[in-house]
């Protein structure tokens, strides 16, 4: 279920587009999703990840950037995450087809509202269990979800971290995890050699012992 | 028959009639330094001896307080349209201030404390027509709104700048920053001149907001209409109309490509129609179960219009036909609103219902409460109060959910508009009403529910609006008058807002206003328009403030103070009583009266004295009195009645003013002189006349013009040359005949006198955004009885003449 769709530019964070979807039990709470999607769209900046997944209690936002853009989406936990990307790739290749010259000059927000009938009609493609399962099939080779970054939503946003941050922290990890990839290797090497160079000695000492001694 | 005429002026008055206005000495001209200058303006100055003129010292008076004795000069109106009183500012504030059409106050002269007002003894409130069309207003776009930090006040011209970085804000005097962004100038192109910014060189400005104004992404454009189809309702013919007007004007109903529609049709079962786009036609569904209901496809009955326009187009073609046969006679209104509430619950939007008959099933279920006997009661008038909450209840849920109700009801019988109202009145909708409403047997209705429906389908709307009024410290609203709902002590939630809308607030004066010149009020009405735009409209208006009484009485403003007294009446007849309503109106003015001739004047004359500007007062508390609304003693239907009321409270002043005292010309004798010239179109402008059979005569003919409705009176004798040049008859007799019943177009000849008339009755009805029908009345036509019940000044079986009025006026003010 996708229950919440919003455009926004990365630039100052303008929202361009938005689509609703309420219902009569959500609907408390997707007040509060609406501003912490709002408040999502403030923090991203040009070194924001292109693709990240954030978790917000049983809630997923999946953004995806393009041009200048972000698009995000609320979905369901249990909403696949291939699906939800396949989503707005879709809303993004439309998207930037219609307004993609006009993105950078619009001032007032929400300036292409009208682009909520569009995406009501791509959500359903989505939704729908059985439109899902082709649609599912055609696209399992265009997402490596695996690359794609996870984080929680209350990380981001209470903390006042910037969404780049995660993304920092994560290279750094990965760098960090190099390093001692090639730390360990290289005291291994050493230790290696260690063992090598007293095997060594030991022979060494042997042969001259041999020679010296008994011959 | 007896006509008007004033009964003998009692002896004592008899022999004043010499000097006819004879100017009393005002205490503030004594001291009056520049006497001996001839009086600008005013009727009988010029006949007066020189010494008498030179005791005169009226120039420094200004012409409001000129005093008026009531009981001598009879003719109290002024040739045109009674004017707004211009506010006594500097000119430089005055040419920036909000115009009067916009917002006004009942006084124009704000008192200094709150002992001034008591004393002063009139009500002090302001009244809005906040969403008014205008022909010209700047919109602003700008990422930053300057508004004051402490009470968000916006920018206004009647602030003042300290120096260029800091601005002093009118309303709380806080001293606020001025952004970087507001030095420049974008109109003129320059910078450092933050003076000269649009938003402070205009008191009406539009801005578009930032999306910090906005709870959620702008709504869509989102119509509903819920029909009653039950055996009634067809009978009267009405789903023709609708749904041929609907059809004529679906491309001009206001919204953007997202705008959506939805129909409920309903008896005693609710029917739900299936428009989804890939269907060959409609497809009905029909729940039966109305006690708990629900909706039988959530996503497809609430349609993109630009997309399933053929089905739409298709069922509002075959909806008529659809029901032609049924002989279903219960109304399950309560049930059909609470499945359109469902409906619009998840975005918000428009309902209009149509009802026909009293809802008899289901929740919502009301009887009938009125006593056909008691019509004509002199005694207390019953149930004007609901005899449920069920429709208030279901109007808050809707307000909570963005959702206006519109009701338009068109019924013959008695359908407790003052329980159904309810659903309009807090949901911030609109009700229509058209009693006897019959495609065959009353054209007329006819023709003012298609014109209605027109204006009513394209005119401009703003969704999910709010509306807040400050005023400035020291000053409090207490309450408020209108079709809303107050959310927070002042936040007016309104789920929709149309141009056609007018409000009411209460004031008082919390504090002393010791050493301020003038005071400041600002309306700021944020709504989303139908483009899903997010927009504020601000209004600010000036006002100054002083400290005698006389000041207070000289800007007085007589038409906004009967407005705002209307409202109030309205609310004391349903929460007391309407006799009650009554003696507090008469009161009003007598105290005023009273409390003027106590403190302001000192030289005593026998007569009513009253200031020029509260000259019409006595004369709109009787018409007010004889309203509709809160008359007694003549045969009134419930209905009626209640719908005058809701009238009162929720038109804009300028049309309620029109309910309140029709305006009647002679228009046989139309001529060129003094006409307006407008699009190369000549109006003529007749004089307004008094509303007094004294003033009609056998050979004339007399429009009458109510707001929502025109009379035309022909006199027996009417000129031959009008009869053939306007109505194209040959005689009195023809008119009978060619015109029968009631009519409502005058042919369309070519004469110059036919021009004329239409030229002028067509001006009139664009002045106004409805339709007021036009009714052709001869001596022996039925409608001639509500012709005749307008003429407020004349005396009838069961209310004072208006000079009857005055004298009790008097003796209860020198008692």
């Amino acid at each position: 279920m996708i229950l919440l769709t919003m455009v926004a530019r990365v630039a100052d964070g303008l929202p361009l587009a938005a689509s609703v979807q309420e219902d009569e039990q959500s609907e408390r709470d997707l007040q509060q999703y609406q501003s912490q999607a709002k408040q999502l769209c403030r923090k991203l900046d040009a070194q924001s990840p292109e693709r990240c997944t954030l978790e917000a209690g049983d809630m997923n936002f999946h953004l995806l950037i393009a041009q200048g853009v972000c698009y995000l989406s609320l979905c369901e936990a249990s909403f696949p995450r291939k699906m939800a990307f396949a989503y707005l790739e879709d809303l993004s290749n439309e998207f930037y087809d219609q307004y993609g010259k006009r993105i950078p000059t619009v001032t007032r927000p929400y300036s292409f509202i009208e682009f909520d009938t569009y995406i009501q009609k791509v959500k359903k493609s989505y939704v729908d269990s059985r439109a899902r399962r082709t649609l599912s099939s055609v696209n399992t080779e265009l997402q490596d979800i695996q690359r794609i970054m996870v984080g929680n939503i209350e990380e981001v946003l209470q903390r006042g971290e910037a969404l780049s941050a995660i993304s920092t922290k994560a290279s750094n990890l990965s760098n960090m995890a190099e390093k001692y990839h090639k730390d360990a290797k290289y005291l291994n090497t050493r230790s290696t050699y260690a063992k090598f160079a007293a095997v060594a000695v030991f022979f060494i000492t042997l042969i001259i012992y041999v020679r010296f001694w008994w011959l | 028959r007896h006509l008007g005429h004033y009964p003998s002026l009692p002896p004592g008055y008899q022999n004043t009639s010499a000097p006819h206005a004879t100017p009393p000495i005002h205490p503030a001209m004594q001291a009056a330094t520049q006497p001996y200058t001839q009086p600008p303006g005013g009727p009988g100055p010029a006949q007066l001896s020189p010494s008498l003129a030179a005791m005169s010292l009226q120039s420094s008076t200004p012409e409001a307080l000129r005093v008026v004795n009531l009981l001598q000069e009879r003719n109290l109106l002024p040739p045109a349209p009674v004017p707004a009183p211009t506010p006594c500012l500097t000119q430089d504030l005055q040419k920036l201030n909000c115009s009067p059409e916009v917002f006004r106050s009942t006084l124009t002269s704000i008192p200094q404390t709150q002992s001034l007002l008591n004393k002063a003894k009139m009500p002090l409130g302001l009244l809005l027509h906040p969403f008014k069309d205008l022909s010209q207003l700047p919109v602003v776009t700008s990422s930053t709104i300057v508004r004051c930090r402490s009470c968000r006040t916006y920018i206004n011209p009647f602030v003042s700048f300290l120096d260029q970085r800091r601005w002093k804000c009118n309303l709380c005097y806080r001293v606020n920053d001025v952004p970087e962004e507001f030095m420049y100038n974008p109109v003129s192109r320059s910078y450092g001149e933050p003076h000269k910014r649009p938003e402070v060189q205009n008191a009406t400005i539009e801005f578009i907001a930032p999306s910090e104004y906005m709870l959620r992404p702008p709504q869509p454009a989102v119509y509903l209409f819920v029909l009653d189809v039950s055996h009634n309702a067809v009978e009267t013919g009405y789903l023709n109309v609708f749904c041929q007007s609907l059809l004529d004007n679906i491309n001009s109903l206001p919204g953007d490509s997202r705008t959506k529609v939805g129909f409920i049709t309903f008896d005693s079962t609710i029917h739900f129609y299936n428009l989804q786009e890939g269907l060959s036609q409609p497809q009905m569904l029909i729940v039966s179960d109305i006690e708990d209901i629900f909706l039988p496809t959530p996503d497809s009955l609430l349609v993109n219009l630009n997309e399933c326009k053929e089905l739409v187009q298709d069922l509002l073609k075959s909806l008529p036909n659809l029901f032609e046969k049924t002989m279903e006679t219960q109304s399950a209104l309560g049930s059909a609103l609470q499945a359109a509430f469902k409906l619009l619950s998840p975005t918000g939007g428009r309902m209009s219902v149509f009802q026909t008959q009293l809802p008899n099933l289901g929740v919502g279920a009301l009887q009938s409460r009125e006593d056909p006997n008691q019509r004509a009661s002199a005694k207390d008038i019953q149930h004007l109060a609901p005899a449920t909450d069920f429709y208030k209840k279901l109007a808050l849920d809707c307000s909570s959910q963005q959702v206006a109700v519109d009701l338009f009801l068109l019924s013959a019988q008695y359908c407790d508009l003052a329980s159904l109202g309810c659903i309009s009145r807090y949901s911030a909708g609109s009700v229509y009403y058209y009693p006897s409403y019959h495609h065959q047997h009353n054209p007329a209705q006819v023709e003012r529910f298609q014109k209605d429906l027109k204006r009513y389908l394209t005119r401009k709307i703003g969704f999910e609006a709010v509306m807040r009024i400050r005023c400035t410290k020291g000053l409090s609203i207490h309450t408020f008058h209108g079709n809303f709902f107050v959310r927070s002590t002042d936040l007016l939630s309104l789920p929709n807002v149309n141009p056609d809308a007018g409000f009411a607030v209460q004031m008082s004066i919390e504090e002393n206003l010791d050493d301020m010149q003038v005071v400041s009020f600002q309306a700021a009405l944020l709504y989303t328009s139908s483009k899903g735009e997010r927009r504020i409209r601000v209004h600010t208006l000036c006002l100054p403030v002083v400290n005698s009484l006389s000041d207070i009485f000289a800007g007085a403003d007589v038409q906004a103070i009967t407005g705002l007294l209307a409202c109030m009446a309205v609310d004391r007849s349903v929460t007391a009583s309407l006799s009650d309503a009554r003696d507090a109106m008469t009161n009003a003015a007598i105290d005023s009266l009273m409390s003027y001739r106590q403190s302001v004047l000192t030289i005593q004359q026998p007569g009513l004295l009253v200031p020029a500007c509260l000259r019409l007062f006595p004369l709109y508390i009787l018409a007010l009195l004889k309203q509709k609304a809160f008359r007694t003693g003549t045969s009134t239907r419930l209905d009626d009645r209640v719908f005058a009321m809701l009238q009162l409270k929720y038109q804009p002043l300028a049309y309620a003013m029109l309910m309140i005292h029709p305006a009647l010309y002679r228009v046989d004798d139309l001529t060129d002189e003094g006409a307006l010239n407008i699009n190369e179109r000549t109006i003529p402008q007749p004089r307004l006349l008094q509303l007094s059979v004294e003033k009609l005569s056998r050979e004339g003919a007399f429009l009458m013009d109510a707001g929502t409705v025109m009379y035309l009176w022909i006199g027996r004798n009417c000129h031959s040359n009008f009869l053939t040049q306007v109505l194209g008859v040959p005689n009195y007799a023809a008119v009978t005949a060619t015109f029968p019943y009631v009519d409502y177009l005058l042919p369309e000849l070519d004469t110059a006198e036919s021009q004329r008339t239409r030229a002028f009755i067509g001006w009139l009805r664009d002045q106004r955004p409805f339709f007021p029908s036009l009714h052709i009345i001869r001596d022996e036509s039925q409608l001639k009885a509500s012709f005749m019940q307008n003429m407020i000044e004349d005396r009838t079986e069961s209310a004072l003449s208006y000079y009857e009025f005055l004298l009790h006026l008097q003796q209860q003010i020198s008692k």
